[in-house]
Order: C-alpha cells, then sequence, then structure tokens
C-alpha cells in the first residue's frame, strides 16, 4: 500500500450540495448548456429515472420537482479544498489530481493505522456531505482503480487476483485495441496482463505495451505534490443576501469542517476563531472568539459562534460570511501526580463560553486581587487547568463576617458626631448608628490622574445589620455590607 | 461536600447534598450568608475542588478572602437573575464543579418572584443524579419544592468584626425551615 487515491464521484453535483441547505434530500441534477441544448450531466440518487445525457427539458417532464442548477465553481473549490485536508491528514505528500480526486503518497506509513485513517476520513467526509471512494494499492494507477471499487476503502493487497475481475475498460483502451483483444477473447485486465509483455508489444506495438503496463497496475508516475494549506481561512458570498441564523450556520459548520482537518493535517490547533459577517449595505460585523480550549473540534467552534450569533442582529441582510483560525501548536502539558485537573476539559471550557456568551467575556473567570490597596481591585483571569494545593495559611487570617458589596454602591448621607457617623440618611438604607468602627484611611496613585483616596467605617445600624461606609472626594456611600 | 460551618453541616447531616439544591435563606441584615460562602470557599479550596459562584447581583468581593482561596473558583458576575439562572442552569450540568453557588441576594424581588416555578424544576433536575452540591442564597424563601432550606435569622453584631472568621461561622445559627430527612425533622424540632 504505497499510494491512496481519494475520489469523491459525481464530486459537482456533491459540492453543490453540500454548499446550499436547500438541496438537502431534493432530487438534483446538474445541466450543461443552455436552452435547447441543455443536457443533464450529474444526478442525484432522488430523480428516478433521469441519468446523465438527457435533455433538461425532458428531465423536468419526467421527474416533477427536481432541481436544474449549473455547476457552482466557488463549491467545487471548497468541496475540493476539504479533500485534499482529508488526504494531508494521511501523508504530507498530496497531488491534486483532478476536479474532486487527489493522490498520496503512503510510503513509509503504518499500513494498519493509516487504512484506519481512511475509514474514519471517508466516514467524515461523507457526513461533511462529501462522500468519497477510497483506493489504496502499490502504484497510483491501482489505487485509482481500486478507488473506482471502493466502498468507501479499498486496499489492494492481491493486485493479480483485484486486476482479473476488472473489465479492460479501466485500462482505457482505444476502440481498435479493445475490438482486438476481444477478438482474442480477452475482457478483463487480468486477462491482457497474463499475456507475455513483449509479445503484446510485438502485436499491439507501443500503445499495446502501454495498455499492458496499465492493465497491469504497474504503470507509475512521479506525483506533482502540492503545498498544505498555509492558511486557515473560508469565504463564502450569498447570492442572495441571507436574513436568518440558519444558512449562516449551515456554511459555518461547512468551513470548520475543512479547517479543522486542514489543522489536523498540519499538527495544529485553532487557538483564536475570527468570524466576520459582510453585510448587504457595504458594512461588516466582526468578531474574534478566543477559545478557550485551543483545538479542532468543529462542535466546540460551533457551540462558540452559535452562543454569539443566537444573539446578533444586523442592520442589514448578510451578504457574505468570513471565517479564519488562527493556528496554534497543540497545548502539551504534564500535571503533576497529584494535581486536580479537569473531568471533562472540553465540557469546561466550552461551557465557560457559553457563559461568557450571556454575561461578558470580562465577567466570568477566576478573580485575582491586584497588586494595589485601591478597594474592591481584582482582575479575571482564565481558570486554571488545574486546582494546586493550597498554599501557606496566610500570616493575618481573615477576621469578622465577609463583605457583600453593594455595585455600584450606594450614596447616602451620613451625619456625624465627633468624627464617627452617627446616622445614615436620604439613601436606600437609612437608621440611626449604634457602633462605629473606623477610620481606615487608603489612598494611592496620585502620581496619577486617577489618583484615589479613601476613608473607610464599618457601622452597625440600630435596627440590624453591619454595612461597610466609604468616604471619598464625591462624599458617603455604603460600599457593602459585613454579611 | 462540607460548608464548614458546624450549624449547617449538622443541620443538613455532614454538609450539602451533592445533586440537590439547598436553599439558605439570609432573612436578617448581616445574617451571615457571606460569610458561609467565605468558609465554603475555604473549604473547597482545602480539598482542591472547583466552585462555581454565580453571582446574581455581582456581590461578592474578592478581597474579603485570601488570594489563594480563590484559585479554585469561577465567578460568573451577572447583572440580574435572569443571567444568573441561565448561567446556572449550564454550569450546573457541568460534570467538573463539585459545588455550585447560586446566590440572588441583592436581585430584585420582583423579578425573583416573577421567575416561573418550571425554572426551579429544571434547575433541580439539572443537579438530580450530578455530584455537583447546588447552593442557593436568597433573601426570603423562594425555591418551590426544594429537598433543603436553611435560614440564618439572627444578625452578626459589629463586635464580631475582630474576631476570626472561623469563630464567626462557628457562631452563626442555621434555622431548618424545610427538610425531607427525619434527622432534620428532628433538628427542626
Amino acid at each position: 500500500m504505497n499510494y491512496a487515491v481519494l475520489s469523491a464521484p459525481d464530486f459537482a453535483l456533491h459540492a453543490l450540495r453540500r454548499s446550499d441547505p436547500g438541496l438537502c434530500g431534493r432530487p438534483v441534477a446538474l445541466v450543461a448548456g443552455e436552452g435547447r441544448k441543455a443536457r443533464v450531466t450529474e444526478v442525484s440518487p432522488e430523480a428516478r429515472g433521469i441519468a446523465p445525457g438527457l435533455a433538461a427539458a425532458l428531465a423536468m417532464s419526467r421527474c416533477p420537482g427536481i432541481v436544474l442548477r449549473p455547476r457552482e465553481p466557488a463549491a467545487e473549490v471548497e468541496a475540493h479544498r476539504l479533500l485534499l485536508a482529508a488526504a494531508f491528514t494521511l501523508s504530507p505528500r498530496v497531488e491534486s489530481t483532478g476536479a474532486g480526486r487527489c493522490t498520496a503518497d503512503l510510503r513509509g506509513a503504518d499500513p494498519v493505522r493509516t487504512e484506519a485513517a481512511m475509514r474514519l476520513r471517508a466516514a467524515e467526509l461523507a457526513v461533511a456531505g462529501l462522500p468519497v471512494r477510497i483506493g489504496a494499492g502499490a502504484t497510483p494507477l491501482l489505487a485509482s482503480y481500486a478507488a473506482r471499487c471502493a466502498d468507501p476503502v479499498l486496499v489492494v493487497r492481491d493486485p493479480a487476483g483485484f486486476l482479473s475481475l476488472l473489465p479492460l475498460e479501466f485500462a482505457d483502451p482505444t476502440p481498435e485495441q479493445d475490438g482486438i483483444l476481444r477478438s482474442w477473447g480477452i475482457g478483463t485486465l487480468g486477462g491482457l496482463s497474463a499475456l507475455p509483455k513483449a509479445e503484446v508489444g510485438r502485436r499491439l506495438g507501443a500503445e499495446g505495451v502501454l495498455l499492458w503496463e496499465r492493465a497491469s497496475g504497474e504503470a507509475t508516475r512521479v506525483l506533482r505534490h502540492v503545498e498544505p494549506a498555509r492558511s486557515f481561512a473560508a469565504e463564502w458570498d450569498y447570492e442572495p443576501p441571507v436574513e436568518s441564523i440558519e444558512p449562516l450556520f449551515f456554511k459555518l459548520r461547512r468551513f470548520a469542517e475543512r479547517i479543522a482537518l486542514e489543522l489536523r493535517g498540519a499538527g495544529l490547533v485553532a487557538e483564536r476563531l475570527s468570524l466576520t459577517l459582510l453585510l448587504e449595505d457595504g458594512t461588516d460585523h466582526r468578531r474574534e472568539f478566543r477559545l478557550p480550549e485551543p483545538g479542532a473540534d468543529v462542535e466546540g467552534w460551533l457551540r462558540v459562534m452559535g452562543s454569539h450569533l443566537g444573539d446578533v442582529r444586523t442592520g442589514a441582510r448578510v451578504a457574505g460570511v468570513r471565517l479564519v483560525a488562527a493556528p496554534a501548536r497543540p497545548p502539551q502539558k504534564q500535571e503533576s501526580l497529584f494535581d486536580t485537573g479537569l473531568r471533562d476539559p472540553a465540557s469546561f471550557w466550552e461551557n465557560i463560553a457559553r457563559v461568557a456568551a450571556i454575561v461578558g467575556d470580562e465577567r466570568v473567570g477566576t478573580p485575582v486581587p491586584a497588586d494595589t490597596h485601591r478597594p474592591d481591585a481584582f482582575v479575571m483571569e482564565r481558570p486554571a487547568e488545574a486546582v494546586a494545593p493550597c498554599a501557606e495559611a496566610p500570616v493575618h487570617p481573615p477576621c469578622g463576617p465577609a463583605l457583600r458589596r453593594f455595585r455600584p454602591p450606594w450614596p447616602v448621607r451620613v451625619v456625624c458626631d465627633a468624627g464617627a457617623p452617627t446616622l445614615l440618611e436620604g439613601g436606600r438604607l437609612e437608621g440611626r448608628v449604634s457602633a462605629a468602627r473606623g477610620p481606615w484611611r487608603s489612598a494611592g496613585d496620585w502620581w496619577r490622574p486617577e489618583a484615589w483616596a479613601v476613608e473607610v467605617w464599618q457601622v452597625e445600624l440600630a435596627a440590624g445589620g453591619v454595612y461597610q461606609l466609604a468616604c471619598t472626594a464625591a462624599g458617603w456611600s455604603i460600599e457593602g455590607m459585613l454579611d | 461536600m462540607s460548608a464548614a460551618v458546624r450549624s449547617i453541616d449538622d443541620a443538613l447531616g455532614g454538609g450539602l447534598p451533592a445533586g440537590r439544591l439547598t436553599e439558605l435563606v439570609s432573612a436578617a441584615p448581616s445574617g451571615g450568608g457571606q460569610t458561609v460562602l467565605a468558609r465554603l470557599l475555604a473549604a473547597t479550596r482545602a480539598a482542591r475542588q472547583r466552585v462555581a459562584l454565580i453571582d446574581g447581583a455581582d456581590g461578592f468581593a474578592p478581597e474579603t478572602v485570601p488570594g489563594d482561596m480563590l484559585r479554585h473558583i469561577v465567578w460568573v458576575r451577572c447583572s440580574g437573575p435572569g443571567q444568573a439562572f441561565a448561567a446556572a442552569d449550564i454550569l450546573v450540568r457541568d460534570g467538573n464543579y463539585a459545588v455550585a453557588v447560586l446566590d440572588l441576594r441583592g436581585c430584585a424581588e420582583r423579578l425573583l418572584r416573577r421567575t416561573p416555578a418550571s425554572v426551579w424544576y429544571r434547575l433541580q433536575r439539572a443537579a438530580e443524579g450530578g455530584s455537583v452540591a447546588v447552593l442557593v442564597q436568597t433573601q426570603a424563601p423562594l425555591v418551590p419544592a426544594v429537598p433543603w432550606r436553611l435560614s440564618l435569622a439572627v444578625p452578626l453584631p459589629l463586635s464580631d468584626a475582630e474576631a476570626p472568621r472561623e469563630a464567626v461561622a462557628d457562631r452563626l445559627v442555621a434555622r431548618v425551615e424545610r427538610s425531607h430527612s427525619p434527622a432534620a425533622d428532628l433538628l427542626a424540632g
């Protein structure tokens, strides 16, 4: 198994169908030519009674409801990139052999793993709307024959036995050669290749030798390798523009499937996704998603984008969409023996992203006190992968009830006696102060425009409840409740 | 999961039950609800378990607990009960947390009362069968058909401000308002 051929039958038709959600499950035919000369070129299985070559008008009369569409070059480019991406996950040496067809050089690869990978790719591509046949053999030609017979994967381990069953047409004989060979009673590749090569050459000439080589699967060639994807992006223009999320999401799924395969083929993951909606009025809506867990998981990406798109309202219809993935090396980590990591990292980060879509990115995370004495100063950081062991107990353990802040603080008028608060009035909270502690004065950042100074008191109201007051240049406020 | 508050652990028969909702009503101002939260954070930190703090009115003050006690928290700063319920619905189903605290104190009671009972039932169903213990902090009884409802009805005095927090927590009085456990029924008298 030195080579594999990935071939998508009815490529143009499948490329079209996977680009348009409205064509799923409907009878569809591709047509070429215009007017009366229009002919069906490819037909979906749902279009019964229709065969390639039929006139378009006849096809419509035989199959009411059939959708006749011309080829969609942009959809074919996208589908072919998907096919190449799948091939690059099998080998770094890939040839783009033709539309919907590519050849991978598998020499040096582990045969068992590669065959398993081929089956997996075939299943993934079928889910992605591009059913493929994958054949593998000792030469590109043998792999090509295998791809024509595969369902969906065929590895040729016994070339002679395999060729003995294939009809002569597989080797593309000229009509003249076909006639001669059939007059000899030869109708299969195996029959032709069983003849001595030199004798075939003596009777059919140089062309006959080439035919014999093709029939025996020995004909080999040098693959013209293509470069793997360097940028991981996809773009689509809607004609006409769309107004709802469904066609947008359908297309994003297709993009994600292809980009994720490209990343996997390159041994990379995405750390950020950039989504741009190009609007009909010439403006655009951009959003960058920093993936909490870098990866190439299509469903995870879609959940992150879906959480956002569900709330997006645009001023005009969406005329195009662009998705760009920022690649990164997969995170490598080795936790210590007793670290308590996440049970389900993918679900953890996905859920964080979903919550962030509800409350905002900056309002979810792990709080970390800022390096300042300024009240209520902290930063929100990305939660840790593993909960580390506790540090040593703090020198000053926490005392008293914990503070529950009122954000923003409640303005209040404070009556003081001998510098201490005795009465709160004119705010959301009023009452006589029965006991007070303080003041604690602090100030900082005096060299900056945002210099601050605050005087803090803790007071107990006669009606019950302990509150924290703050006096700043702006006046008094109730910062929160000691609870 | 122990809440590290003696009266609450005793009332619940050892700690917050996993896969269940427990409602803690802070009926009195300065009743100690935030101190319970701080103690719970310390207990889960010591056990190296994760806590989701869904803060309905954005009232948590990180500076009131030592910085090391924050490293296991995922704090969701909501701006109302709607966001809090939506976030809780997601995080309670996540199997990575040992405790989820849904703090609705400070949210407008008018909005909370308008919450359909189905939201609570959905949350209870989400918690059931999972490993997460869900603590709902409220100012007034709110959760319909909650298995456990405790109430903190005695306000803390200002004189407690200098006492070690552990001692303050030990002085809290949690009354069992609702329980399906015979042991708690006995405690409730």
